[in-house]
């Protein structure tokens, strides 16, 4: 360790303390009310098990949503990707498309599930507009960067056979960039689905509507419920893709599955 | 093939001032050594270079990619790189109707309606290169030997008048690469194919080729011919197969 590293090290912070008497971080006001925290933890333990029934419902229908988001976002991305890819499309074509593309990814889902519910009213359909939205963003990002980085033999060498631009991106470019494109939709549908959960506090379904309103209230041994039913979904899915993850795209490019390494 | 010369950034050339002639029909090789300017040789040949001077005529075409024009010739020169350029995440069968695409209109091959008499070539052409029962495996999964071969099926597939193949055997063992070798010299008789193969080995190309050309430093051709085992130098006169390998071939790495 240098007396550069030492400066450095001292002046950020200092720089996190000035910030925090900025923005008022009072860590008295931490520690006063921590009891708080413990009358809710004590609060939320006393389930009030005649709402599993509710929330199992509001949790089906946040999947729902989220899966419906996450398709119709992924069909949309494709072409969209390609347009927005460099070493296909046209500067003039796939600058904008960029940029619109980063605007749809600036903002959070929640503030497009608001201007959403403007649009088309309350409920579920507002928060499937706001996840295929963002989605869109994401996927069109991931996917076209995949066909940016594709191996360039074989583009060289069916462009010799004499390929039309059209069949170089449906027989080499497609299939050289598709292998990500099932683990980033597994990335993206849990995602969603932890968006989806939270996307009810501006009234755009799913089960965000009853935490946040349950919460509200006072109500925590209910919104506890639905919380944890959140939870253990989240963890179901996590769960779940990591198996297809490596039955099918493990095995598909190694012949194998993941091993722990040896040393 | 006349005063070609040829460069990559239009200051040094890789090759100066070369002439060449390839009859229909001949099986002709290129030795060289690394950086001799062969594959740059081949890309003037179907058109992915244009020479920047001198003349390349191919059928009395200009090879040039960017001419429409000539499309239609490209797609009858069948052409092999030295990478292969296969499409990895595809099965065999896939790979090999690229080298039917051209013949295809755009509607069609968007959503692989292949007609049935392509198809049915695929699995002749894949026969032939000894692949056939393993068209639905992904190219990933194969082999070197193997991948060269649906490289080939591809090439064939393009039912061409010309084969250009760069150093498709110079990474595989001697074995596999004669494997390989064979299954070129069936096809070329079957489809009385000329083929200008660039080779890094020197015995390959006189076992192979009755017509050798050899670069050196992207100046000179020298040219060899060889009927069965008659091998002729045209420059020097030398007639027998160690007196050549003596003099062109590089040695061992």
């Amino acid at each position: 360790m240098n007396q550069k590293n030492n400066l450095v090290i001292g002046a950020i912070i200092a720089i996190v303390v000035v910030m925090s008497y900025d923005v008022g971080v009072d860590p008295i006001a931490f520690v006063e009310g921590l009891p708080n925290l413990g009358i809710v933890l004590k609060e939320m333990t006393e389930f009030e098990s005649e709402h599993w029934g509710t929330a199992f419902w509001a949790m089906l229908e946040t999947i729902e949503m989220a899966f419906i988001g996450t398709i119709l976002g992924v069909v949309i991305s494709l072409p969209i990707s390609i347009f927005a890819a460099r070493n296909i499309s046209n500067k003039y074509v796939y600058g904008p498309l960029r940029a619109l593309l980063a605007a749809t990814r600036t903002f959070p889902s929640i503030l497009w599930a608001i201007l959403f519910v403007i649009v088309v009213g309350l409920g579920p359909f507002a928060g499937i507009l706001a996840i295929t939205l963002y989605t869109i963003g994401f996927i069109s990002k991931l996917q076209y960067e995949s066909i940016e980085a594709i191996d360039y033999d074989p583009v060289e060498a069916t462009t010799a056979i004499g390929l039309s631009k059209i069949q170089l991106i449906r027989y080499v470019i497609i299939p050289e960039s598709a292998p990500h494109l099932l683990s980033q939709i597994l990335y993206m549908f849990d995602y969603n689905v932890r968006q989806t959960s939270i996307l009810g506090i501006v009234g755009a379904g799913g089960i965000g509507f009853y935490i946040i309103n349950y919460i509200k209230f006072f109500e925590y041994g209910k919104a506890a419920v639905f919380m944890l039913v959140v939870l253990v979904t989240v963890l179901a899915i996590d769960w779940a893709s990591v198996k297809i993850r490596d039955r099918y795209i493990m095995k598909a490019q190694h012949g194998q599955q993941v091993k722990p390494m040896k040393n | 093939m006349r005063n070609v010369s040829a460069s990559y950034d239009s200051k040094n050339l890789i090759l100066k001032n070369v002439s060449m002639n390839v009859k229909r029909g001949t099986n002709y090789a290129i030795v060289g050594a690394s950086g001799s300017g062969k594959s740059t040789l081949l890309k003037l040949m179907n058109g992915m270079m244009i020479p920047s001077s001198g003349v390349v005529l191919y059928n009395y075409q200009k090879p040039d990619l960017k001419n429409k024009e000539y499309k239609k010739s490209i797609a009858k020169i069948g052409y092999i790189p030295q990478t292969l350029g296969l499409v990895k995440n595809t099965s065999v069968l896939e790979n090999v109707l690229i080298g039917a695409l051209p013949r295809l209109s755009n509607f069609k091959s968007f959503f692989k309606m292949f007609p049935k008499e392509e198809i049915e070539k695929a699995h002749e052409v894949l026969d032939l290169v000894g692949l056939d029962t393993k068209s639905n495996r992904k190219v990933h999964m194969l082999s070197g030997g193997e991948k060269r071969r649906v490289a080939i099926a591809r090439a064939l597939m393009q039912k061409p008048d010309v084969l250009l193949a760069d150093e498709i055997v110079s990474e595989l063992d001697s074995v596999t690469a004669r494997e390989v070798m064979d299954v070129i010299k069936d096809a070329q008789k079957k489809f009385k194919l000329t083929a200008i193969m660039i080779h890094h080995d020197m015995t390959l190309a006189l076992e192979y080729a009755n017509r050798v050309a050899v670069i050196q430093e992207g100046d000179k051709i020298l040219e060899i011919g060889v009927d069965g085992d008659q091998i002729i130098d045209f420059q020097t006169g030398n007639l027998t197969q160690e007196e050549i390998l003596e003099m062109y071939n590089e040695p061992e790495k």
